[in-house]
């Protein structure tokens, strides 16, 4: 049954491009490339337990170091990635070092680096292009394969994604992934066991960043260019209001939440450009109001209805047993 | 023989009070000792400074003969330094489970595994079974830990101090807040601690300190006025008038 819907799910995946036009691919990868830096910014809120506010600086330093080695400095496909990686992932490791708090203060901080970033990109304008920032960017060549079409460039995108998830999926249920959420429930406990909390918390920031940095590299291979706006604020809240509408602590609800709101700006921006950001408000609070665990939670709530009752008398019985 | 803890002068003083004031105790391997005093006496200052959750102002700590004063916590605790806390302090979030599991692998390299998943490790599921087991919680493994009553949190408190395999376990009132059976329950849990173990538990019910500890330490502000084996403790007068508030 299980199996069957993943079969499914992969067979639409592979055929969609055949049958969409050229606006929905490029809807598709969008929803893909969001959803994956939702899904980054994930391990941190549904895990660690940690409120990232300026995420957007890992994608677009990840994209901004891909487009000026690919147009400035010529390097092919692979050497431009793996350049946008560790520097996605160089920078995780310095904010790392820099937010060595919880709560409140986590999220003043990364709001904090998440603006500084963007002001480089603004200011720095012989690094970056400043406001014009760095455009031309040449399709990925792999092997000799130019993913010059938007349907080859939606497959590459597809298998980085697939890949992404299945590894991210064994990530959280290993060993490493209950160290992140024991971290969540009770960071004093966690020292007093023998864990190194700050360490695993360095670890989740690295790998969190190195996947907003994958999502900045394959956005750049499909925009072609890059601006400021890229490390803006608003690119670090709306994955966190992905997180939270599609379901956070899951693989699938980051990429459910980029599917609904990567659709409604499609369609709404056409009809309401001014009262965009009045929207996006309005679906966070009433997410956060009638659907705390996200649109995920509301289907599980649904499709576990009656077995919820059937458990809830299994744990009654067992607590009147002597 | 060295003492599995030895304080030496031990102080700690939050601005200008002396929560902890020139404690020196010394607790050969093996023994249950039981450190009693009225509250605000300094017991749990003193626990906090042992395991490393608080640097003390002056004096010395040495777990086994080596000197630990200003070693982090997580690193005493790989040394074999375990506890329990005065309020329950599990995972509430997780299941009964994993809340074992995690303190098993807190001591071990496995926390660092990223290529398996956690319930497909077989030996770390028997391991936390076996602990379950000992405390009788293993009925009640697949529940979410805000599930469970308080009296099963305490005992799952215990399980977690256990999980770790302590060679030093300090027990921070294991019974406070329990019902009079509960309290004969944990108390029974206590006594199966294998000899290997070094306890040292705070506790205010005497006849749970009577029927466990081999020798008492009393802390009266900061200060230890008095060490010996429990009965001579009970009759004390000095400790009467401590408890009682004349001076």
């Amino acid at each position: 049954m299980r199996c069957s819907a993943w079969a499914l799910a992969a067979l639409v995946a592979l055929m969609l491009p055949t049958v969409l036009d050229t606006f929905w691919t490029s809807l598709l990868i969008q929803i893909l490339v969001f959803g994956l830096f939702a899904l980054s910014a994930d391990l941190l809120i549904g895990h660690v337990g940690l409120l990232p506010m300026g995420h957007a600086a890992f994608f677009a330093v990840g994209a901004y170091a891909t487009a000026i080695l690919e147009v400035r400095h010529g390097q092919g496909f692979a050497l431009s990635v793996a350049g946008g990686l560790v520097a996605a992932t160089l920078l995780a490791l310095v904010f790392g070092l820099a937010v060595r708090t919880g709560d409140v203060y986590f999220i003043l901080l990364t709001l904090a680096l998440g603006n500084v970033v963007w002001g480089a990109a603004m200011r720095w304008t012989s690094f970056t292009g400043g406001e014009n920032g760095v455009s031309n960017v040449p399709p990925p060549v792999i092997a000799g394969f130019r993913f010059e079409r938007l349907d080859d460039y939606y497959y590459l995108v597809l298998a980085t994604i697939v890949a992404c998830a299945v590894g991210y999926r064994m990530l959280v249920r290993s060993p490493f992934g209950l160290t992140l959420r024991g971290i969540r429930e009770s960071e004093s406990r966690m020292r007093a066991l023998g864990y190194r909390v700050e360490a695993h918390k360095l670890a989740a920031f690295m790998l969190s960043g190195a996947l907003a940095g994958l999502a900045g590299i394959l956005y750049i291979y499909w925009n072609r260019f890059v601006s400021p706006a890229a490390a803006g604020f608003l690119v670090s809240a709306e994955a966190v209001l992905m997180v939270i509408l599609g379901g956070s602590g899951t693989v699938l609800g980051p990429f459910l939440g980029a599917a609904v709101i990567i659709v409604i700006r499609s369609y709404g921006s056409a009809y309401f450009v001014a009262w965009w950001m009045t929207a996006m408000g309005l679906v966070f609070i009433a997410t956060v109001l009638w659907a705390p665990h996200g649109l995920l939670g509301v289907a599980e709530r649904f499709r576990r209805g009656r077995r919820m009752e059937i458990a809830g008398g299994r744990l009654a019985s067992e607590e009147t047993r002597p | 023989m060295t003492p599995a803890i030895e304080t030496v002068t031990l102080s700690r003083s939050f601005g200008g009070v002396h929560a902890v004031d020139g404690a020196s105790l010394r607790v050969p391997p093996g023994q249950r000792r039981a450190i009693i005093g009225p509250n605000g006496a300094g017991k749990t200052t003193l626990f906090n400074c042992l395991t490393g959750v608080l640097r003390p102002t002056t004096g010395r700590i040495l777990l086994f003969g080596d000197d630990v004063t200003r070693m982090p916590e997580y690193r005493r605790a790989r040394l074999g330094v375990g506890r329990t806390y005065q309020i329950s302090n599990v995972f509430l979030g997780l299941t009964v489970l994993e809340n074992v599991v995690l303190a098993i692998h807190g001591t071990r390299p496995r926390k660092w595994m990223i290529h398996r998943a956690v319930d497909r490790l077989s030996d770390t599921h028997a391991q936390a079974l076996g602990e379950l087991e000992r405390v009788g919680l293993v009925h009640r493994r697949a529940v979410v830990v805000r599930a469970l009553s308080y009296g099963e949190r305490r005992q799952l408190e215990l399980a977690l101090a256990m999980a770790s395999r302590p060679r030093v376990l300090l027990l921070d009132e294991p019974t406070a807040g329990l019902a009079p059976a509960e309290r004969q329950r944990v108390s029974e849990l206590i006594a199966t601690i294998p000899r290997a173990v070094t306890v040292i538990l705070i506790e205010h019910d005497m006849s749970v300190v009577m029927g466990l500890a081999d020798e008492v330490t009393v802390l009266h502000r900061g200060k230890v006025i008095l060490d010996g084996p429990p009965e001579a403790i009970q009759g004390n007068a000095q400790v009467r008038e401590v408890y009682l508030g004349r001076r």
